[in-house]
């Protein structure tokens, strides 16, 4: 979940938008990260080059906890 | 260092395009096509550090991702431009179409470089660059030529598929062109008859082929900064055909 957060502070410093101090499981992507759709593209990438995975390639995700899914990550803090 | 990505490198327009990006400073060219030429093997023989090769046949969608960006390139690797350069012909009148030729050649003028072009912005989004794509077109997708239906119809999609690749992207800071060549003197236009290139010369201003140095030099315009406001656009570079 920390790996992720940083990486959604990435996509969004470099959109000049606010970062993010925490996020959950339910959170969406759009309205509570602020993502666009340009937006979840950079972080697909950086996802992929994190992990090898790429999340939206069997469909749309929303939420944090199905990007969590998708990696097969614990759903902890770490 | 900027390093620029292009196909079909080893000979005709492609080998051109290296040649002068080559004499450039801090140009990486990380090149590919099906095989190497003597003449391209030469240049790689000068310029070991500034020019990278791979043997990749572009009807084969499948690996691009693992061959071209992974283990030739490396995704830890900032590219800047990507010049869709390769291409093939089928030329014939439309009543003697063929599916397999005609899905042949839309493998390697369409589907590769779409599925190409995915990867490459997905690494410029990874690395914060403002790159530049450069799909190369042919006259023959504006003005109509017998026997030239299948392949004009080819470089328009990739006109089109340009033109939406800058409206997407452009915010990102992304560019992406079509440059439009006239019929020059390359491997590719070594089919037709003399005849039928004087009819096809008559039909420009100039009355003479287009120039493989004019079309690169172009190309190597739009790649850099200098063309930074100039995006989703098709660049004739072809005698002044009208």
């Amino acid at each position: 979940m920390k790996k992720i957060l940083e990486l959604i502070n990435i996509v969004l410093e470099n959109r000049d938008k606010v970062k993010l101090e925490e996020i959950s499981e339910s959170s969406d992507l759009r309205t509570d990260c602020g993502l666009d759709s340009l937006d979840l593209a950079e972080l697909t990438v950086r996802i992929e080059a994190e992990y090898d995975i790429d999340i939206f390639e069997e469909g749309v995700i929303t939420t944090i906890g199905e990007i969590l899914n998708k990696l097969d990550l614990e759903k902890t803090d770490e | 260092m900027k390093n620029i990505l292009i196909s079909g490198v080893s000979r005709g327009l492609g080998l051109e395009i290296t040649k002068s990006l080559l004499k450039k400073e801090n140009i990486c060219v990380y090149g590919f096509s099906r095989a190497k030429t003597k003449e391209f093997e030469f240049l790689k023989e000068k310029n070991p550090e500034k020019l990278k090769w791979m043997s990749y046949d572009m009807s084969n969608i499948s690996d691009i991702r693992n061959k071209i960006f992974k283990e030739f390139i490396g995704l830890k690797t900032p590219l800047h431009g990507f010049v869709n350069n390769a291409a093939i012909s089928y030329d014939d009148i439309i009543t003697n179409l063929n599916y397999e030729p005609l899905l042949k050649m839309y493998k390697i003028n369409v589907f590769g470089p779409m599925m190409i072009t995915k990867h490459v912005i997905r690494q410029f989004l990874l690395h914060n660059v403002k790159g530049s794509i450069v799909h190369v077109s042919s006259i023959s997708a504006h003005t109509g030529y017998k026997g030239l239906a299948m392949y004009a119809s080819s470089k328009g999609a990739l006109e089109a598929f340009s033109k939406n690749s800058a409206r997407e992207w452009g915010e990102r800071g992304i560019r992406s062109n079509s440059l439009v060549a006239g019929f020059m003197e390359t491997d590719m236009s070594s089919t037709l008859s003399v005849d039928q290139k004087n009819r096809i010369f008559k039909r420009t201003s100039m009355k003479v082929p287009t120039t493989k140095r004019s079309v690169s030099e172009t190309i190597i315009f739009l790649l850099s900064e200098s063309a930074e406001s100039i995006t989703g656009q098709n660049i004739h570079v072809d005698s002044g055909t009208i």
